[in-house]
C-alpha cells in the first residue's frame, strides 16, 4: 500500500505528514500528530465526536481520508482558543454548564463554532438541526443549546 | 487590629462553583485513556469472539495467526484458569471450554498494529459444537432448560447472594412481608400485569478502552476508562492469583460510564494479553459495534406485577415476580436482582408484599450495572400499575400517590423505617410544575396531548462495608491538594469534592486541586464510582480528611501562639484567633511548621490530613423474608412528569415538557445537581422512545448508531425543568445524598402514563416507538 | 454471526486521476478492483463493515466540471457530481427554482455528513432509502455520464435496477446531474419519516411535486416518489395517472395516497415492519399531496 506525503495546514500551522492511503483524517490527527483533542466515538460518521473543520466546514474526520487533505486547511478544538482567550463558544459552554464527561465536547464546539460563523444569530431550531450529528449522552443537550445562544450574544457584543 | 469579618465569607457549599475540569475539556487538553502516549513499544490487541450464543469449544488452532509477521502474542483461556467476578465469580477472563454468548472472548492477539492484530483474527480457526441456547429468562428458569453453569455450586459468592446450583438461577431474592394471600379478597381494586423490558446499552460516547503493561518483576499497570480502579485492581489480581499490590490501575477522565465501566469487563483481556509480552503496553479499544454488546449491557426483565388497594385507595398488597435476563455471566447482575427485590414496593408503604426476584442465566450479552441498577426496569411496570389502580378506584393519580407514598417514619418493604424524606414535596412540586389537572389543547387536529407522572426511590446498592477514603495536603503557596479514589465520569464529583474540601477546611474553592488521575498506587481507596454514592460517601471521607488537616493546623498554631485550638479557626485560607484577633495565611506553616514560642525549636511540619468513611450500621436481610433492620444506607426519592403529544398520522411521540424534582438532602452544587436531572431525564426518555438491543437467536441485530437510535439535540424537550428539594440526610456531608442515577428511573412510566392520558393505550414494555404506538392505535380503532 | 466490522479501513490504493478519460480508462482496466468515490460516506462505511474490498479507491471529486453548480435561465440547473449537499442547500438558485431539492438534501443525516455527501453519490449508491432520489426523479433529472465511449446522457427514470444496482457499466462515472427548468408554478415537498426527529435514514420517504398542466384532465400533473418501500426508489405510476385524470379534491388526493400505498412492496426489517411502512406511505402521501395542493392554490 502506497504512502503519500501531504502538506496540510492545521490550526494555522503547516504540517508535512506521510500517510498511508487508508488512514483517515481522524487517525492522522490522533496518531501521526498526537493531536488527541479530536475524539474517536464510532469511526462510522454517526456520533460526531471526531468533528473538525475542513476548509471551514464541519466534517466527521473519520469519514475523510488523510490523503484527501493535501493542501487543505483544518481546524480542530485545539485551535479554537486565541492565545490566552477562549472562543465565545468555549466560554459559553463552561458558563452554561454544557460540559459533563467532555468526550463529545470537542465535536460540539467545532459544530457550534461553524454554525455561529455562517449564522451569527441562530434560532433554537437552527441550533438543534446544526448539532444533530453530535451525540451527547450526559447533558441531555439543553445546556449545550443554551451555550450556543449565549455564545451568539458574546460574539455579537465583541463585534 | 481590625476585627476579622467571618460573617460574610461565602461558603462554597451550595454554590454553583464552575467545574474544576471544564477548561481542559473545552480546549481538548483533557486526557482520556486513548489519548495517553505510549511510544513505540505499544502493541495493539484484538479479540476473536464467539459467533454462537452457546457452544462447546472443541479445538482452537492459532498456528497461522502466531506466524503472521507483527503478531507478538496469541492467548487463550488455557493460559488463564482463574475465575473473576464482583459478587459471584462465574467467568474466566477468556473462555476455557464453553462460550455462552455471541461476543464471548475466545482468543486474544497482540500485534505491532491494530491492523495486523485484526488480520490475525481471520487466521485463527476455532471449532465449536453448537449447543441449545437459552434465549428467554422464563425458559431459563424452567427445569427443562439446558444448565448453562453446571459448576454454579462451586463458584465463590458473596454471602448475601443465593444461587441455586443445578439450575440457571444465580440469585433468588425473596420478600415475604405480611400475608398477601389473605388480603386480595379485601381489595376494592386489583391490577395484574406482565411487562417485558428489553435489553438496552449505556452507549457512552467513549467506548471501553484498556491498556495494560506487565513488567519483568511481575508488576502490572492498567490504564483504562474506569469507574472502578480499586475494584479492578482487586478482582483482576484475584483472578490472576497475584497480590493486589502488584496490580496498579491508573484511571484518567471517563468519557461516559453510566455503569458500564464499573466492575471488570474487557480490561481483564488486556491484562491477560499483556502478561505474555512483558515490557510492552498492550492497548485494547472496543469498536462501537463491540461496545453495544461485548462488555456490559442492561439486562432484560420479564416482570409480573400484581397490586391491590382498598376503597379509600390505600395500598394493601403487592405481589411481584421478576425474571431477570441476566445474560451469560451474572457476576454483577445478581445484585441487581437483590436491589430490585428489596425495592420492589416502589416508594410506597405497603403492609403485605411478596416478591420473588430471580437472576437467570441466558445466552445473551452480559448484564451489568446501568444507571438505576434495576430501578428503571421495575418502576417501568410498577408506576403504570399505580396509575391503573388509581383509575380503577376513581382517584386522581397524583392524589393516590400522595396518599400512599413514603413519609418520614413509614415502614418499608424490608421492615425498616423510612428516614426523613421530602418525597411528598417532590410530588407536589412536580405536579404543580407540569400543570397537573389542567388540560392544554393539542397543537393540531392530528395530535393528542397527555400528561403523566411517576415516582421513584433508590438506595445505593453495594456491600454493607463499601468504604471511601481521602487525603488532604497543602503546598507552599497554600493551595490544597485533595486525593480521592472516586472517578470523574462527567457527574462533577471532582468539583464537589473540591467544594467540600474547601468548605470543611476553610479555604477558597479556587485554591483546591484534586490529585488526578486516580492511581491506585497513590490515590486513597474508593470502593467504586457507582450507586450515586460519591457525594455522600467520598464526600464524608473528604470532609474527615479536611477536618483532620484543619486539626493539625490549629494544633500547630495554638502551640505557636500559646492559645487554645478552640479559639482558632481557618477562614478564607487564613488561620485566625477569635480571642487575640491574630491572623496568619495558611501557606506560612503548612510545610515548614512554626517556630516555638521563644524561638526554642519548631512545631508542626508538613500537613497531611486523612479521613475515611464506611457505613457501620447496615444489617443483612433475612434470606427467607427479605426483612432486616437497616438493609441500605439511605434512599433518594423523587418524581418526574411529562407532557407529550402523540401524532395520529405516524405514532411519533413528542415530549413537550419534562419536570424532575428530587430530594437530594443538600445540593452541594445546585447547577450540577440540575444537570444530572436533565441528563438523566433525556437518557430515560431515549430509553422510553427509541432504545432496545434487538436480540434474535442470541444475536444483537442493531449494534450501531444507525439502528440503535439515541436521543439527539433534535429530540430533547423544549422545556425541561429541574427542582431541588432538600431534606437533610443525617449522615451526609451537609446533609447530602446522591442524584446521579435517580433521574433516569421514573421516565419510562411517566411517559407511558402520559401516552395513556393522550390516547388510552398501554404497552407491555418500552420502547414506545412510533411504529408500536401507531399500530396499537390502528388495532384499537383510534386511527384508521 | 461474527462481527464483520473492523476498527479501521482495509488496505487499498488511493488513486486521483486528473481527467475523465484517464478515470474511465483506469476503471475499465481494473474490473472489479477499482471503485470511484465522492464523499465516501457510503463507501467507507461499507468497507469498514467488510462488504466492499476494493483494491483501488478512485477519487473523482476533482475532475473537469464536477465541482460546478450552475443555473442557466434557459436550460436549467447542472449539479456537478462533487458538489456537496450543504452547497446545494445554500445555493440561492436552488432555493428559488428547485426548493424541493434543497429540502430533500436538508433531510439527510447531519451537517457534517452533508459537507461530504453529494446528490450524485446518493444516486449512484442506489439505495431505495436515498433521500434525494425522489426529488431528482420528480424534477426529471438526467445523468451526465462519462464512459469509455465518451460522454452520454441517461434519464434517471430507468437508472435503478435493484438495491445498489444501476445501469452504469465498467468505466462509467457520473459527472453531473442536470435538471430542466421546473414547470411553471410548481410546488413540492419531501416528507421523511425517521425513528427519531432528525438524522435517521428514511423508514418511509414521500416526495410529491405538483404543477398546473393543461394537458391533464384534472388540470394538474403530480409527480410522486417513495423511498424505502421497494427494491428501488419507487414511482407509484397508477397514483400519478389517477391524479392526472380526476379532479383534485380531498377525496381524490386520499385515493391517490391509497393507490401509492397499495402499489409499493415494503419489507420487514430491523428498522420497521412492512405493515407500518404501508400505513405510513398512505398517511404521508396524503399529507404531502394535501400540502402541495394547498400551495398550488
Amino acid at each position: 500500500m502506497a504512502f503519500h506525503k501531504i502538506n496540510v495546514t492545521i490550526n494555522d500551522e503547516l504540517e508535512q505528514v506521510v500517510v498511508p492511503s487508508n488512514m483517515t483524517l481522524m487517525a492522522m490527527l490522533r496518531e501521526s500528530l498526537a493531536m488527541t483533542g479530536t475524539k474517536n466515538g464510532c469511526s462510522a460518521g454517526e456520533c460526531g465526536a471526531c468533528t473538525v473543520l475542513l476548509n471551514g466546514e464541519p466534517v466527521n474526520s473519520c469519514m475523510v481520508l488523510a490523503v484527501e487533505c493535501d493542501g487543505a486547511n483544518i481546524v480542530t478544538v485545539e485551535g479554537l482558543a486565541e492565545e490566552k482567550q477562549l472562543s465565545p463558544i468555549q466560554q459559553a459552554i463552561i458558563h452554561e454548564g454544557g460540559v459533563q464527561c467532555g468526550f463529545c465536547t470537542p465535536g460540539i464546539l467545532i459544530s457550534s463554532h461553524a454554525l455561529l460563523k455562517r449564522n451569527p444569530n441562530p434560532s433554537e431550531n437552527e441550533i438543534r438541526e446544526a448539532l444533530v450529528g453530535n451525540l451527547c449522552r450526559c447533558t441531555g443537550y439543553v445546556r449545550i443549546i443554551e451555550s450556543v445562544k449565549e455564545a451568539a450574544k458574546i460574539q455579537s457584543a465583541a463585534t | 487590629m481590625a476585627r476579622i469579618d467571618t460573617q460574610n465569607v461565602p461558603s462554597p457549599i451550595g454554590e454553583n462553583a464552575p467545574r474544576i475540569d471544564a477548561r481542559e475539556k473545552v480546549t481538548g487538553a483533557a486526557i482520556f485513556a486513548d489519548d495517553i502516549q505510549f511510544g513505540n513499544s505499544l502493541l495493539h490487541a484484538r479479540i476473536k469472539r464467539s459467533p454462537h450464543p452457546h457452544a462447546f469449544i472443541k479445538k482452537i488452532d492459532v498456528t497461522k495467526a502466531r506466524a503472521l509477521p507483527g503478531v507478538k502474542a496469541v492467548v487463550t483461556g488455557q493460559d488463564f484458569p482463574g475465575y473473576i467476578g464482583l459478587y459471584l465469580k462465574d467467568r474466566h477472563i477468556f473462555c476455557r471450554d464453553h462460550v455462552r454468548y455471541v461476543g464471548d472472548p475466545v482468543v486474544g492477539v497482540a500485534a505491532v498494529s491494530e491492523e495486523i492484530a485484526e488480520k490475525a483474527l481471520d487466521l485463527i480457526e476455532v471449532e465449536y459444537e453448537v449447543l441449545e441456547p437459552v434465549l428467554d429468562p422464563e425458559f431459563g428458569a424452567n427445569p427443562k432448560a439446558p444448565v448453562l453453569h453446571p459448576d454454579l455450586g462451586q463458584y465463590s459468592v458473596a454471602n448475601f447472594i443465593f444461587p441455586q446450583p443445578g439450575t440457571n438461577i444465580s440469585n433468588h431474592f425473596k420478600i415475604r412481608k405480611g400475608d398477601v394471600d389473605s388480603v386480595w379478597g379485601k381489595c376494592a381494586a386489583i391490577v395484574e400485569r406482565k411487562y417485558r423490558i428489553p435489553h438496552i446499552q449505556h452507549v457512552p460516547i467513549e467506548p471501553h478502552i484498556a491498556i495494560a503493561k506487565a513488567d519483568e518483576s511481575g508488576e502490572i499497570t492498567l490504564w483504562g476508562s474506569s469507574q472502578s480502579p480499586f475494584a479492578q485492581r482487586n478482582l483482576i489480581a484475584q483472578a490472576l492469583g497475584i497480590s493486589q499490590s502488584k496490580m496498579r490501575v491508573i484511571a484518567p477522565f471517563v468519557g461516559g460510564g453510566f455503569g458500564c465501566k464499573a466492575g471488570v469487563s474487557m480490561e481483564a483481556l488486556a491484562v491477560a494479553i499483556a502478561t505474555k509480552v512483558k515490557g510492552h503496553p498492550v492497548k485494547l479499544l472496543l469498536t462501537r459495534e463491540e461496545e453495544f454488546f461485548t462488555a456490559f449491557v442492561r439486562q432484560g426483565l420479564v416482570s409480573y406485577i400484581k397490586m391491590g388497594c382498598d376503597e379509600k385507595g390505600q395500598l394493601l398488597a403487592m405481589e411481584n415476580t421478576f425474571y431477570w435476563d441476566g445474560g451469560a455471566y451474572t457476576e454483577y447482575g445478581v445484585n441487581i436482582t437483590r436491589a430490585s427485590g428489596y425495592s420492589s414496593s416502589g416508594p410506597y408503604e405497603v403492609p403485605n408484599v411478596k416478591t420473588d426476584s430471580y437472576c437467570i442465566y441466558t445466552n445473551h450479552p452480559v448484564g451489568g450495572a446501568m444507571r438505576g441498577f434495576g430501578m428503571p426496569e421495575i418502576h417501568a411496570g410498577l408506576e403504570q400499575c399505580i396509575d391503573e389502580l388509581a383509575l380503577q378506584i376513581g382517584m386522581d393519580a397524583v392524589e393516590f400517590r400522595k396518599l400512599n407514598c413514603l413519609k418520614t417514619g413509614s415502614t418499608l418493604v424490608t421492615g425498616s423505617k423510612m428516614h426523613a424524606t421530602g418525597l411528598s414535596t417532590c410530588i407536589e412540586k412536580t405536579a404543580e410544575a407540569i400543570g397537573w389537572g389542567k388540560k392544554s389543547p393539542a397543537s393540531g387536529p392530528n395530535k393528542r396531548r397527555g400528561k403523566g407522572l411517576a415516582l421513584m426511590w433508590k438506595a445505593p446498592a453495594m456491600p454493607p462495608n463499601a468504604g471511601s477514603s481521602a487525603w488532604v495536603e497543602l503546598a507552599e503557596d497554600g493551595t490544597v491538594n485533595v486525593g480521592v479514589g472516586g472517578q470523574e465520569i462527567g457527574q462533577g464529583v471532582f468539583t464537589v469534592a473540591a467544594q467540600m474540601a474547601a468548605g470543611a477546611l476553610g479555604v477558597p474553592y479556587e485554591s483546591v486541586r484534586i490529585a488526578t488521575p486516580v492511581d491506585t498506587r497513590y490515590s486513597p481507596y474508593e470502593w467504586q464510582t457507582v450507586a450515586s454514592r460519591l457525594t455522600w460517601s467520598m464526600g464524608n471521607a473528604v470532609v474527615n480528611a479536611a477536618k483532620d488537616a484543619k486539626r493539625q493546623i490549629l494544633d500547630t498554631v495554638a502551640e505557636a501562639w500559646e492559645e487554645s485550638p478552640e479559639d482558632l479557626d481557618i477562614v478564607n485560607g487564613m488561620v485566625i484567633s477569635y480571642k487575640s484577633e491574630k491572623e496568619m495565611p495558611l501557606k506560612n506553616l503548612v510545610i515548614y511548621g512554626l517556630p516555638k514560642p521563644g524561638g526554642q525549636g519548631w512545631v508542626g511540619g508538613p500537613v497531611v490530613g486523612r479521613g475515611n468513611f464506611m457505613p457501620t450500621y447496615v444489617t443483612g436481610l433475612d434470606a427467607e423474608t427479605g426483612q432486616g433492620e437497616r438493609a441500605v444506607v439511605h434512599y433518594t426519592t423523587g418524581a418526574q412528569a411529562v407532557e407529550l403529544e402523540v401524532d395520529l398520522d405516524t405514532g411519533r411521540i413528542e415530549i413537550l415538557k419534562g419536570v424532575s424534582t428530587f430530594d437530594v438532602g443538600k445540593a452541594i452544587n445546585p447547577e450540577l445537581v440540575k444537570a444530572q436531572m436533565e441528563g438523566g431525564f433525556v437518557q430515560g426518555m431515549s430509553s422510553a422512545l427509541f432504545e432496545s438491543l434487538q436480540l434474535k437467536d442470541g444475536v444483537v441485530k442493531n449494534p450501531s448508531f444507525v439502528d440503535y437510535r439515541i436521543a439527539t439535540s433534535a429530540d430533547t424537550p423544549r422545556d425541561l425543568e429541574a427542582y431541588i428539594v432538600e431534606v437533610a440526610q443525617d449522615d451526609g456531608p451537609w446533609g447530602a445524598r446522591g442524584i446521579g442515577e435517580h433521574s433516569m428511573v421514573p421516565t419510562i412510566p411517566a411517559i407511558a402514563n402520559a401516552i395513556y392520558d393522550a390516547v388510552g393505550i398501554r404497552f407491555d414494555g418500552p420502547p414506545f416507538t412510533a411504529e408500536k404506538v401507531y399500530l396499537a392505535m390502528l388495532d384499537a380503532g383510534i386511527v384508521k | 454471526m461474527t462481527i464483520n466490522t473492523h476498527p479501521a479501513l482495509p488496505e487499498f490504493e488511493y488513486v486521483q486521476p486528473t481527467t475523465l478519460a484517464e478515470t474511465s480508462e483506469f476503471l475499465v482496466s481494473h474490473p472489479g478492483e477499482a471503485r470511484p468515490f465522492l464523499g465516501g460516506t457510503d463507501v467507507f462505511v461499507r468497507m469498514r463493515d467488510g462488504f466492499l474490498t476494493p483494491k483501488f479507491l478512485v477519487d473523482v471529486k476533482n475532475l473537469n466540471g464536477t465541482n460546478n453548480l450552475s443555473f442557466d435561465p434557459q436550460s436549467g440547473l447542472t449539479l456537478g457530481a462533487a458538489v456537496n449537499m450543504n452547497r446545494v442547500i445554500a445555493s440561492p438558485e436552488v432555493q428559488v427554482h428547485y426548493p424541493l431539492l434543497a429540502e430533500a438534501c436538508r433531510s439527510v443525516a447531519s451537517y457534517q455528513l452533508r459537507t461530504r455527501a453529494t446528490v450524485v453519490g446518493n444516486i449512484c449508491n442506489a439505495s431505495p432509502a436515498g433521500d434525494t432520489i425522489g426529488a431528482c426523479l420528480a424534477l426529471d433529472g438526467t445523468l451526465q455520464i462519462h464512459g469509455t465511449d465518451g460522454l452520454r446522457q441517461e434519464s434517471l427514470s430507468s437508472f435503478f435496477l435493484g438495491p445498489g444496482k444501476t445501469t452504469l457499466k465498467p468505466g462509467d462515472i457520473v459527472t453531473a446531474i442536470h435538471f430542466p427548468l421546473p414547470p411553471q408554478k410548481c410546488s413540492g415537498t419531501y416528507l421523511k419519516l425517521g425513528r427519531n426527529q432528525l438524522s435517521d435514514l428514511s423508514i418511509v420517504g414521500v416526495t410529491a411535486l405538483g404543477h398546473p398542466d393543461s394537458s391533464c384532465e384534472s388540470g394538474y400533473r403530480f409527480r410522486l416518489a417513495l423511498a424505502s418501500v421497494a427494491p428501488v426508489p419507487f414511482v407509484p405510476v397508477e397514483a400519478e395517472t389517477y391524479l392526472a385524470n380526476h379532479s383534485i379534491t380531498p377525496e381524490s388526493l386520499r385515493e391517490a395516497a391509497y393507490l401509492s400505498a397499495n402499489a409499493c412492496s415494503p419489507i420487514d426489517d430491523v428498522r420497521g415492519s412492512a405493515r407500518y411502512r404501508k400505513e405510513m406511505v398512505r398517511n404521508l402521501s396524503a399529507k404531502a399531496l394535501t400540502e402541495v395542493w394547498k400551495n398550488l392554490n
